[in-house]
């Protein structure tokens, strides 16, 4: 059965929260779930003691439902990899950490790290996330592989850093070196971001549907049109709404870069 | 049977199995679009020499292509997958891939991947790049205009080929005319294509021959210079041109709906047009799992 998770009092310490998929949760029973053990500091809580739990819609597929302000739960829907979750309320560190399927929705901000890994599936924030989005975790090499962070407000710094496959949609601001040591990937940005974007940058792709920055001098100018790639990407894109919806009426100059390494990689910027 | 005038065999097409997969084209405009699929198509009449049977399905308008160009949808059929995965990768290589402004991109939804782009890659020389949107992978190859798009892969499914239908008519020009009538009607059913020049063939062909090296050889019971020769003939003294459509389509129902819609045209014009019969080619039912029957493939009333 699908259950819904409410937060009675946040805890004094930071929660790891990656057992709390919709896969084991829904194989449980309401008692079975209040009994399970979450890491809390260097010891364990009893989800009962945190939550009440009740029961959630049931329309045969799993799904879990949490509720509260969950910013010190960490690896909110970590390895998700079937199943719908939805955070009402904010998340902690690494939310949605090297998720490979399903659907993680916050209906709220997320901290460092959110998408970071990610190998698949859905992770669609509301509000802001903080820095190293859909990057690697520290001290790896291969940040988000796979699958779409959508991100309604602003991003932190290093968005997408080590980014090789997928695609990361930000409504909002970024911060300074976005999409830095890419390695493929698209990363599509609506607001400013800050300095340094795309450094390093090996391959993929940054559109910055909205203001966009003065290409580094490691970047140059591409002379040459791609209408069929912009048609597709745009044409993808729509699916976002706002911002980017109808860029593909737009032009887009492209810049290739970054030539201090591969220089595969392209900044495309519609006007 | 008679209809109009024209007698119908009670006799049946006899068609096989093929690997098939539809491309789309797109380009600049209509124009180049469709000197990239004529190119492509090309030397595709029949799987005895040219590896593949290809043709021109429809045209495609700006808003029914994947990247909002004109475009053109092509069928390739071939006797086995890895016949086709070959074709598709010389024919697109060497007649897509060179047209100005083109692209290419798959056609059906489902079926087992055969390489598109994914070879024709290295043609970029490292330059270049893939890009996955929605979920599907695209190869961006620097070329001299810009740059080619093709889709990675084109799906492939279980055809069918060599659908047919034998005009008999009183001479060359009754001929002509009721094949163009007929080849038109037929062009306008979806997942079909008709391979021949014009979509007609006038050396329909009987299995084997009297030499070993030939699989195949002249219809001779068909042949009205033979009438009186043969040991076997079809024909009736009346029939001086005997002309074929040959059809291949995606599905068997495809072939079908454009057996019937042949059939119709023919019919509407009538037997004082020149077509005096309609028959079909088969080889005795035992070689091909699908058999048109004429007779049930009668034109609709309204037709008659």
């Amino acid at each position: 059965m699908n259950h819904r998770l409410v937060l009675r009092q946040g805890p004094p310490l930071r929660v790891d929260a990656r057992a709390l998929t919709p896969a084991l949760l829904g194989a449980l029973s309401a008692d079975e779930v209040r009994r399970l053990r979450l890491p809390h500091g260097r010891e364990g809580v009893m989800l009962a003691e945190l939550f009440d739990v009740r029961p959630g819609r049931d329309d045969g597929q799993h799904a879990l439902v949490l509720e509260g302000d969950l910013s010190r739960f960490d690896a909110i829907g970590a390895g998700l990899a079937e199943g719908t979750m939805e955070v009402h309320g904010p998340v902690g560190d690494a939310a949605g950490l090297g998720m490979s399927g399903g659907r993680l929705l916050i209906r709220g901000d997320a901290r460092d790290l959110a998408g970071c890994a990610m190998r698949g599936g859905w992770l669609e924030v509301d509000g802001s996330i903080g820095d190293l989005g859909a990057s690697a975790l520290p001290g790896e090499r291969d940040g988000m592989r796979g699958g779409t962070l959508v991100v309604r407000g602003a991003a932190g710094h290093r968005l997408a850093d080590h980014m090789r496959r997928g695609t990361v949609v930000v409504f909002g601001d970024a911060g300074d070196f976005v999409a830095s040591r890419m390695v493929a990937g698209t990363l599509a940005l609506a607001g400013r971001c800050g300095v340094h974007a795309g450094f390093g940058m090996r391959r993929g792709t940054v559109l910055f549907a909205g203001p966009a920055p003065e290409p580094a001098a490691s970047f140059v100018p591409v002379n040459s049109d791609a209408p069929v790639f912009w048609q597709l990407l745009a044409r993808d894109l729509a699916r976002f709404g706002g911002p980017f919806d109808g860029l593909s009426k737009r032009r887009v100059d492209r810049w290739a870069g970054d030539l201090a390494v591969l220089g595969h990689g392209e900044l495309l910027i519609p006007h | 049977m008679q209809r109009r005038g024209i007698t119908i065999d009670d006799t049946f097409a006899e068609a096989f199995p093929m690997k098939a997969t539809r491309l789309v084209i797109t380009a600049h405009n209509a124009t180049w679009a469709m000197h990239a699929a004529v190119a492509a198509t090309g030397f595709a009449t029949s799987v005895i020499a040219c590896g593949c049977e290809a043709g021109i399905e429809r045209e495609l308008e700006a808003g029914q292509t994947p990247d909002g160009r004109p475009g053109v949808a092509v069928l390739m059929f071939a006797v086995s997958g890895k016949e086709l995965a070959k074709q598709i990768e010389r024919r697109v290589g060497q007649c897509v891939l060179t047209c100005p402004t083109t692209a290419v991109f798959a056609g059906l939804a489902e079926g087992e991947p055969a390489n598109l782009g994914r070879n024709l890659r290295f043609f970029g020389d490292g330059w270049q790049t893939s890009k996955v949107i929605g979920g599907v992978r695209y190869w961006r190859v620097p070329v001299m205009d810009g740059e080619f798009v093709a889709q990675e892969s084109t799906p492939v499914i279980k055809g069918v080929g060599g659908g047919n239908l034998l005009l008999l008519a009183t001479g060359t020009d009754a001929a002509l005319a009721g094949a163009e009538a007929a080849v038109a009607a037929m062009r306008r059913v979806p997942n079909v294509i008709l391979p021949f020049p014009g979509g007609v063939v006038r050396s329909g062909s009987k299995v084997g021959s009297k030499y070993a090296a030939l699989p195949a050889s002249t219809n001779d019971a068909f042949c009205p210079s033979l009438t009186h020769l043969a040991p076997r003939t079809e024909l009736d003294a009346d029939v001086r041109c005997v002309l074929e459509i040959v059809i291949d389509g995606l599905a068997e129902t495809d072939v079908a709906a454009a057996m019937r819609a042949g059939l119709a045209a023919l019919v509407e014009r009538g037997a004082e047009a020149g077509v005096r019969r309609v028959s079909a080619g088969n080889y005795g039912g035992k070689l091909g799992p699908f058999h048109f029957h004429l007779h049930r493939l009668e034109p609709a009333e309204d037709a008659r």
